[in-house]
């Protein structure tokens, strides 16, 4: 596993500020883009952090997203002050839910958000007691060339 | 099909309209749930929704589709055309229903999606 960090990055979330929600996600994505990241990769991990913005801004009160750029992967950790989960076995079903009406009428809060975040991820960890918020930590590959370089710029690859 | 085929199809008005209307849709998804476009929905794809929020724009900015249309003809806040023009989605309002506007979509030809793989 390459150590060398190229880049770090940090964006607040803020709880029930619907509005905004989405907002990190893409400040998320600019940053992968200018760092030359591939883009499946960048399709992969705008999907899993939206849905996890998404479930800071309908669950939580804030928190942020981070951002490590290595060269042979991505890290996001995305951590909360909220209520926390009390059954992560439970919350990762696909249709368990416990969102209100107020999520759903946003078009989220079907119980997919965590199923869809393991899905696009290449390894997840999510630390979370009842009341201590949310800490989920996520890794993504990224492609590298033969030579073991990641490319540079925009490889324009096409997933 | 392009997506000025689509949109006359659905008897659509543009409210932030697309740079280019001939630009090919791979396919079509219909769905409310944010959720299972993130999951299932594909490049290229136009969306069709009852979902008039900024989070429908934002998914399909991250998605990469092609346009949203609203269904039944639900008022589109400036807010949710601030997002658009902001993310570059273009957004069209149809008077139809959900059911009417995939039906004739499907009719003149446009392949859904489904998980796993398209159909053909």
């Amino acid at each position: 596993m390459d150590t060398r960090r190229l880049a770090h990055h940090e964006f607040p979330i803020l709880g029930r500020a619907y509005f905004l929600g989405g907002r990190a996600s893409t400040s998320v994505k600019q940053v992968l883009r200018e760092a030359g990241v591939d883009d499946a990769a960048i399709r992969r991990i705008a999907v899993a952090c939206y849905e996890a913005e998404m479930n800071v801004v309908l669950h939580a009160r804030s928190g942020y997203m981070a951002v490590d750029i290595y060269p042979d992967r991505v890290t996001i950790a995305v951590i909360d002050k909220g209520p926390g989960i009390e059954n992560v076995d439970l919350a990762m079903t696909p249709g368990w839910s416990s969102a209100t009406d107020e999520a759903r009428a946003l078009g989220f809060g079907a119980g997919m958000g965590l199923p869809n975040i393991r899905e696009q991820a290449d390894a997840m960890d999510i630390r979370t007691a009842k009341g201590d918020g949310v800490q989920l930590f996520l890794t993504f590959k990224r492609e590298v060339t033969d030579d073991g370089a990641p490319p540079t710029g925009d490889s324009g690859t096409r997933g | 099909m392009t997506l000025a085929g689509a949109v006359e199809v659905l008897k659509a008005q543009a409210v932030v309209p697309a740079d280019d209307e001939q630009a090919p849709l791979s396919g079509c998804f219909a769905a409310d749930l944010m959720s299972d476009v993130l999951a299932f929905g594909r490049e290229g794809s136009l969306l069709i929704t009852g979902l008039a929020t900024d989070q429908a724009i934002r998914t399909a900015a991250i998605k990469h589709l092609v346009a949203v249309v609203i269904i039944e003809g639900k008022p589109v806040h400036s807010d949710l055309v601030e997002t658009a023009c902001e993310e570059n989605v273009p957004v069209y309002q149809t008077p139809l229903s959900k059911y009417e506007a995939c039906g004739l979509l499907m009719q003149a030809g446009l392949r859904p999606y489904r998980k796993g793989t398209a159909t053909d």
